[in-house]
């Protein structure tokens, strides 16, 4: 196995001083040098704020949130990446345009270069009708002008280094790949294969239907969670947003029920950011087989111990999300 | 208007992209036989000529340039007509469709299957089309296979076509919505019901143009529903095409303004108003 890559930063602390039974991690890591470096830890900021309804005030509520996360995003091309699945007017399904909305006009105001919204939807293959459905061209100003079909995008053929699923290259979208910032805005549901689908899931709607097929079957024959983590390690600079205002619990990521959470959850490390809204919906984030992947070879963490937050705290938001028989365990 | 714009969208390469950028298969077919319809022959065999150069050694096409692996997309390339595409790329077309299915319906997959004592679901006991090789089938790439077997079948007729479209048929109707009508290709997940996309539905339907059963009645009646309901260029171009294999597209059909956003949709909404259509490849409602 590869070594860590080892990051510097002022939140940067090793495991072993954050978490107890530090004398055993010491000897077991003596026990191994030469076969195994310890894993440094990053720890990550991930804000909780509450958004209890898609109003005007989202505006200045997401204004906030950059502001927190103190984003230097001037002269930047940024990419904002929507989770767009299905037609169905005022359902939970789809990230609400008016949180995508609120983002746009939140990074020009930070003085981005230029502010795209991106999506490549898995089943349905007129990608702008589908947006049409869920409010985005009513919502958002020139929509069709700053969106790309990303299932259509022109694209590069990339190699997975370490890969955790079988595909051991990728064609990916050249507006996600040349974006000096990817932002996916994930909504907060349930998953029947996965569990829960959050920023890192919102990730295959990167990969191109143009090449792979609606649904993009290659990514379920090479192993969903596995897949997750591969296309997670593709992109190394992501904000992640969450919308929990409404979310989905029970058979999500479709057919669940519009559960509100009443939150927005945010930050740089999309791993954390995951973590966290797991603990929102009551889901134990150990128990969701990509967050666990995406820890080899990262300095990123899901132990809340290492997760800073900022705004709310969990346990003032958390909310049980009913999950899909499978996962009624996690 | 829509044969401008299809002309303005092409690219110098001679094909074109989905809304911009670099050409791909998929709305260079559509163009090619909307332009051809239209009498726009210059048009039509520039982007043959970017077809003619996609070309892969194993006899079919990728989505686009650049992309190392064939594709769904030989289905449609089998529908230009075989005379200008050249009549031994034609035929590697057809034969690259005849030996493509869906990975469920290879013989390693379904071994192991066995193997491992799971039983053969029924939505797996014919073999469809997939997007990709390696993969499963599914209703798009099963109907435009099927579009395809189905004009080889009238232009020579033989066994193995036969055999494919006989399969293709089943598939089609195992995969049925429990409403009518048909999404992707996933009927029950989880064992939840799913609904029907009015796109898929339309191409379905024209995949089983002549085929009579109790299935494709009540696929028709959602198909009019949606018809009646959808504003979408891509979907009522598709369920006008399903509706007009059947004859079942009512007579005094208007359709409504809708704006088309790509190459496709503009390509298909010419193409549905071409006498002898080559997507129903002049077999409208009737039995093959």
């Amino acid at each position: 196995m590869k070594g860590p890559r080892r990051l510097k930063g002022p939140h940067e602390i090793t495991r072993r001083e954050a978490v107890a039974a530090s004398a055993a991690a010491a000897a077991a890591g003596t026990l191994l040098a030469g076969c195994r470096r310890q894993r440094r830890i990053r720890i990550a900021e991930v804000s909780i704020t509450r958004a209890p309804a898609y109003e005007q005030n989202l505006y200045g509520t997401m204004r906030d949130i950059l502001r927190q996360h103190r984003l230097d995003v001037r002269g930047r091309r940024v990419l904002l990446k929507p989770n767009l699945v299905e037609f169905e007017a005022g359902s939970a399904i789809n990230t609400h345009p008016m949180v995508v909305h609120a983002a746009m006009e939140a990074f020009l105001s930070l003085g981005a270069a230029e502010v795209r919204i991106a999506e490549g939807p898995g089943h349905r293959r007129n990608t702008l009708d589908l947006a049409d459905a869920a409010g985005y061209f009513r919502v958002v100003p020139r929509f069709e002008d700053r969106f790309v079909d990303l299932n259509v995008d022109d694209v590069t053929l990339l190699p997975t280094r370490n890969p955790f699923s079988r595909l051991n290259e990728l064609y990916l979208p050249n507006s996600a790949l040349g974006a000096d910032l990817l932002v996916p805005i994930a909504k907060m549901k349930t998953h029947h294969w996965v569990g829960a689908t959050l920023s890192m899931k919102d990730l295959f709607g990167l990969v191109p239907s143009g090449i792979y097929g609606w649904p993009k079957n290659v990514l379920h024959w090479a192993g969903i969670s596995e897949c997750i983590a591969d296309l997670h390690s593709h992109f190394p600079r992501q904000f992640a947003l969450v919308d929990g205002i409404v979310g989905m619990e029970g058979n999500g990521p479709i057919q669940g029920v519009a559960k509100a959470a009443g939150v927005l959850v945010a930050g740089r490390d999309p791993v954390a950011v995951d973590a966290t809204c797991c603990r929102i919906m009551r889901i134990d984030p150990f128990r969701i087989r990509y967050l666990q992947l995406a820890l080899r070879d990262t300095t990123a963490d899901i132990h809340e111990a290492n997760i800073r937050q900022i705004g709310e705290r969990i346990a003032g938001v958390a909310t049980h999300f009913q999950l899909p028989p499978d996962f009624s365990d996690v | 208007m829509a044969i401008e714009t299809l002309l303005s969208r092409q690219n110098q390469d001679g094909g074109w992209p989905y809304t911009r950028g670099s050409s791909w298969t998929e709305p260079t077919v559509y163009a090619i036989l909307a332009l051809l319809g239209a009498g726009e022959h210059d048009a039509a065999e520039r982007g043959m000529r970017w077809i003619g150069a996609m070309v892969r050694p194993d006899g079919g096409w990728p989505p686009r340039g650049g992309v190392d692996e064939s594709a769904w997309v030989t289905g449609l390339v089998a529908l230009l007509p075989p005379e200008r595409l050249g009549t031994g790329r034609y035929e590697a077309a057809i034969q690259w469709l005849l030996r493509t299915t869906g990975q469920e319906s290879a013989f390693l997959y379904r071994m192991r299957e066995l193997l491992l004592g799971n039983s053969e679901p029924p939505e797996q006991k014919f073999p469809g089309w997939p997007w990709v090789p390696g993969t499963a089938a599914w209703v798009g790439p099963t109907s435009i296979a099927m579009l395809a077997l189905r004009r080889a079948a009238v232009r020579r007729a033989s066994r193995a076509i036969g055999e494919r479209l006989d399969d293709g048929r089943r598939f089609l109707i195992v995969r049925m919505c429990h409403e009518g009508g048909w999404n992707h290709g996933a009927v029950r997940p989880l064992g939840y019901e799913t609904h029907p996309y009015p796109e898929m539905t339309g191409m379905a339907l024209a995949a089983l143009a002549g085929w009579k059963s109790p299935e494709v009645e009540r696929a028709i009646t959602v198909a009019r529903q949606f018809l009646a309901d959808c504003r979408s260029a891509d979907a009522l171009n598709w369920l006008r095409l399903g509706l007009m294999a059947h004859g079942q597209l009512p007579p005094d059909y208007c359709a409504p303004t809708v704006t088309c956003r790509t190459t496709p949709e503009t390509a298909l909404g010419l193409l549905v108003g071409q006498k002898d259509n080559p997507l129903l490849g002049g077999l409208h409602g009737a039995t093959v």
